[in-house]
């Protein structure tokens, strides 16, 4: 039986892993929609981490909190990503990303 | 009449409240309500004003007489009524021992709103109400059919409210409220056909002006606050010594020897003549004396009550009241009495000659005014103050007849012409006796009046002052005071009597020309408007003129008041000349005729010609009756001294021999006048224009003052308006507004290449931010920062703190550290000899592990050390401030403070564990 802490570096490290997937697709991809997915990639790496030392610290339920939080706001992000996905699909009738430079011009 | 003493008694004179208010009554009401009153409403509201302030004045009148009179033994003495209204201002002033030589000079200048009635400005408001009344009522039906009419009568009320507040008032301050009251009505007056943009313009030229004499005033109202302590008449009276003080007004000491003596000598001025000098701005500026008169002949764009009341009569009259009421202080200053006399004797002059050939009667008789105000500076400015007095209450009355009768002229040329300036043009008129009998009667006296005709009132008031000039000048008991010269009385007498010369020449001409002769407004009547036109294009020459006037004509232009058949042509072949105008006969049309106008505009003329003519005699000193004199005596009493005033002649025997140019002076001018105008018709004036047209042309354009103002007052203006416009387009637009724009778009455009739009460029940056974070976090960073007393030799080394960090020294410089392991302590202290220097190394470990050292050098520099020594330190140590250093005590040896002892030996920082 192992204990918490012996496995926490085992979710530290596959954290870094899924927030680094996310960061590099992030970067890499043009497609918004895929950039949507690595954003929650890099959100639920960090919840991933949040409730694995929460469950070290487990006298606390602040991790688990934050979670939550986060999960939510996550929520709230893809509607309104997806809502400005679809007004932008409509306007230019595509969804890569290097062509939204509106704001420039 | 002891009734009326009782009611108002001389130190609370109530009855002033009703003059002013009266009037000031009228003003509102015809200002707010006119418009709804009507106007029968407002012409009695405007009359009885007027007429409740004259009767007020002639009351006002017989009480001051009473108590001048009244005394013991029938002898003249000063009376004077005040009515004190209320507490205006309360100025503070510091009381400057040594400038105050009135005892009774108060350290509070407190001013009041107060009025005061004595014999010199009962006799003006009995002037304003009286004439002020005929003109009102003269006014009645000359605007008749004005659309403004209430706002004429506003106008004019309250023209005669500030008028009285200018004559009663007090002191200097309440003075000033009237002259600035009356300034703004006569503005308002002159533009009242403002929808004329010359009738505006010609306002405002007389109220800017009047601004530049104001200044005067202004500044006046300083110095006299300064040097006498007060503003009211007593006040300025009892403390008139202290104007004495000199002032130096030019340092010659600044400049070096080398330079000329008139720079080199210092120069100073009594405060009496600055004071005289600024004072007479003021008058000279609201009165029209050269070189301000330029604005009066501009007024006559007013209707002609106006100019008669405002411009001819009353309002340019104020200066020399002004001169007249601060008579004390003026005779105090030979210099600016001087300047006075001379400015007014030549403004006599210049106006007269520019009246000579002017062709709008209102023009000649605006001339004739600014030509009669020199007179009247004349008389003043050789100290007969009751002199010239006199001749503005007879210019009063002959001047504003002349006026009300030119208007009579020009509202029955109406008849005929409806355009302004060719219905006030003498060429247009002639023979108009038959059609304005009694405008012509009330004319002709006038005119006798103002060429001065033995006995008439022009008469009596122009050559006393021609004798006064002659005979008096103004003296100083001050050693060093400014003297006349000697031949002053003898050329300021030329110089009048031969203004006077041609005031009978032009005023006869002006006479011939309008009422004699063949009346020449038939003709013009067909297409009068083109031959304006030309008439302003062709440069005014005289023989131009008449052409202008009979050819060119708009062939299919018909006026409505009847062009027979005949005109066209026969005005064609009047193309030759002037006297061409005078020999048509039967080219006389059935178009309307000029007529007489109604009573209300002969009444006043009848009466003022009446006082043109006998009044005269209310100080005819010839024939030894002056009792306006004696009337005036107590005013003058204190400046009319023998020790200010000297005269040449002082029994008298002179006044009858110097009657004799002033008879041949009118005997002159008007028979050449005569000879002139109308035994040759006006030949010779053509012949004379065209042997001399340089001359005539300078004298019609008014000397071309006008041009010259415009080159060097507006000229330079204009100049310094477009140095101002290239400063604001490339100084301010161009450097400080354009330059720092162009500075803001070009950085913007560099810094907009940064800024791609795309999101993932964005993010990328950030990353790369993270990663520079992430670097600096994960290395430590050995900082530290040196601190110390180079007198004591105890210095400090300070280590940066940093998250996780641990510490390692080499305090004693022996290349160890002090200790194997990393503590907590940031900071070592050690002690240094003089001159000695020791390298500390730090080590730094951070919560990774990692670890990174450094090196700082500490050294305490010798006490004697020229040149401060920089206590080095690798990175961003503080220098110590050199003050510190050169305050170095001598060596006291290696003695450490007791604070430090451990810290040195060993080198152990505290705190190592």
């Amino acid at each position: 039986m192992t204990s918490p802490g012996d496995v926490l570096e085992s979710y530290v490290l596959l954290s870094a892993l899924i927030f680094t997937i996310g960061g590099v697709g992030f970067l890499v991809r043009r497609n918004v929609l895929v950039q949507l997915m690595s954003i929650e990639l890099m959100l639920n790496s960090v919840n991933l981490l949040m409730v694995a030392f929460n469950r070290v610290h487990g006298d606390a339920m602040t991790g688990n909190m934050f979670a939550f939080f986060i999960i939510a706001v996550a929520a709230a992000e893809v509607a309104v990503g997806l809502a400005i996905v679809l007004s932008y699909y409509r306007l230019k009738s595509t969804v890569y990303t290097d062509e939204a430079d509106l704001l420039r011009h | 009449m002891h009734a009326f003493e009782k009611i108002f008694p001389a130190d609370d004179f109530a009855l002033l409240a009703l003059i002013l208010g009266m009037p000031l009554l009228g003003a509102f009401v015809n200002g707010v309500f006119g418009k709804r009153l009507g106007k029968d409403a407002v012409r009695l509201m405007a009359l009885s004003a007027l007429g409740v302030a004259f009767l007020g004045s002639v009351l006002t009148f017989f009480l001051l007489h009473a108590a001048q009179t009244g005394g013991e033994g029938g002898g003249e003495q000063a009376a004077r009524f005040v009515w004190h209204g209320w507490q205006w201002l309360d100025l503070s002033r510091a009381n400057e021992a040594g400038l105050i030589h009135s005892g009774a000079a108060p350290s509070m200048l407190q001013l009041e709103m107060a009025f005061s009635v004595d014999a010199l400005s009962g006799t003006m408001a009995l002037i304003v109400t009286g004439v002020g009344f005929l003109i009102h009522l003269y006014s009645t039906s000359y605007m008749e059919n004005d659309p403004g009419y209430y706002r004429f009568f506003a106008y004019l009320n309250l023209f005669i409210f500030s008028m009285l507040v200018l004559i009663l008032g007090h002191s200097l301050p309440i003075l000033f409220i009237g002259w600035e009251g009356v300034g703004l009505c006569s503005y308002l007056l002159i533009g009242f056909w403002f929808d004329q943009s010359a009738n505006a313009s010609a306002g405002k030229k007389a109220f800017v002006v009047n601004r530049i004499g104001d200044f005067g005033l202004l500044v006046a109202m300083a110095l006299l606050i300064r040097y006498t302590g007060a503003l009211d008449w007593d006040g300025m009276a009892r403390g008139s010594r202290g104007l004495m003080t000199e002032i130096p007004i030019w340092n010659g000491h600044l400049f070096p020897a080398s330079f000329p003596s008139f720079l080199t000598e210092s120069h100073s001025v009594t405060v009496a003549t600055l004071v005289g000098l600024s004072l007479f701005l003021g008058c000279a500026g609201k009165s029209a004396q050269f070189p301000l008169y330029v604005w009066l002949p501009d007024a006559m764009a007013g209707p002609t009550p106006v100019s008669a009341l405002i411009h001819a009569a009353t309002m340019v009259t104020a200066g020399v009241y002004l001169v007249c009421r601060m008579a004390g202080i003026f005779t105090l200053s030979p210099a600016a009495m001087f300047v006075v006399a001379c400015i007014g004797a030549f403004t006599a002059l210049f106006a007269a000659t520019i009246a000579l050939v002017q062709r709008d009667i209102k023009k000649v008789l605006a001339y004739s005014t600014v030509s009669q105000l020199g007179f009247m500076f004349l008389g003043v400015g050789v100290g007969a103050f009751s002199a010239g007095f006199f001749h503005v209450l007879t210019h009063a009355f002959f001047k504003a007849c002349l006026f009300l009768g030119a208007g009579s002229v020009i509202h029955a040329m109406h008849a005929r012409i409806h355009d302004t300036d060719a219905s006030q043009d003498v060429n247009n008129m002639g023979g108009l006796k038959q059609y304005l009998p009694r405008t012509h009667l009330t004319f002709l006296v006038s005119v006798l009046a103002i060429a001065g005709l033995p006995l008439t009132s022009g008469f009596f008031s122009k050559d006393e002052i021609l004798y006064s000039a002659y005979t008096r000048s103004v003296v100083s008991p001050s050693p060093n005071a400014f003297v006349w010269p000697e031949w002053t009385g003898t050329v300021l007498f030329a110089v009048g009597v031969t203004a006077a010369v041609m005031t009978a020449f032009y005023m006869f001409r002006v006479y011939f020309l309008t009422f004699h002769g063949e009346f020449k407004g038939w003709k013009i009547v067909p297409g009068w408007q083109g031959a304006h036109d030309a008439h302003g294009a062709d440069g005014h020459d005289a023989a131009e003129h008449a052409h202008a006037h009979g050819a060119d004509l708009h062939d299919g232009t018909e006026h409505a008041h009847g062009p027979g058949p005949a005109h066209g042509p026969a005005a064609r072949e009047d193309a030759h000349g002037q006297q061409a105008h005078t020999q048509v006969a039967g080219e006389l049309s059935d178009g309307p005729q000029p007529h007489e106008s109604p009573w209300q505009m002969t009444a006043p003329l009848l009466i003022l010609a009446a006082l043109a003519a006998v009044g005269g005699f209310l100080n005819a000193h010839p024939l030894h009756i002056v009792p306006l004199e004696h009337w005036l005596e107590p005013v003058f009493a204190s400046a009319v001294d023998a020790a200010r005033l000297h005269s040449k002649d002082p029994d008298d025997a002179l006044m009858i021999p110097l009657l004799i140019p002033g008879v041949l002076a009118f005997l002159v001018g008007s028979s050449f006048a005569y000879v002139v105008y109308l035994q040759r018709k006006g030949l010779p004036e053509t012949t004379f224009a065209a042997r001399f047209p340089g001359l005539y042309q300078l004298l019609f354009d008014k000397w071309r003052v006008d041009e010259l103002y415009d080159e060097l007052v507006v000229g330079s203006l204009e100049a310094l308006a477009d140095a101002s416009v290239w400063v604001d387009r490339w100084v301010v637009d161009g450097i400080l507004a354009r330059l720092t724009a162009l500075l803001v778009t070009v950085w913007g455009h560099l810094l907009r290449l940064l800024q791609t739009g795309h999101a993932q460029a964005y993010a990328a940056v950030m990353v790369l931010g993270l990663f520079g974070l992430g670097w600096f976090v994960a290395v430590p960073q050995p900082e530290a920062a040196v601190s110390g007393d180079a007198a004591t030799g105890q210095y400090a080394v300070q280590a940066a703190p940093g998250l996780g960090y641990s510490y390692r020294w080499d305090a004693d410089g022996d290349g160890n550290f002090d200790t194997d392991q990393f503590g907590a302590f940031g900071q070592v202290t050690l002690t240094l000899e003089e001159g000695a220097s020791r390298e500390v190394q730090l080590q730094v470990r951070n919560a990774f592990g990692r670890v990174k050292s450094g090196s700082f050098s500490v050294s305490r520099p010798r006490h004697d050390a020229a040149a401060p020594t920089a206590l080095a330190a690798p990175r961003g140590a503080p220098h110590l401030p050199a003050r510190v250093l050169q305050r170095a005590p001598p060596a006291e040896g290696n003695v450490p403070p007791a604070g430090s002892a451990a810290a040195v030996p060993g080198g152990t920082p505290r705190g190592v564990q």
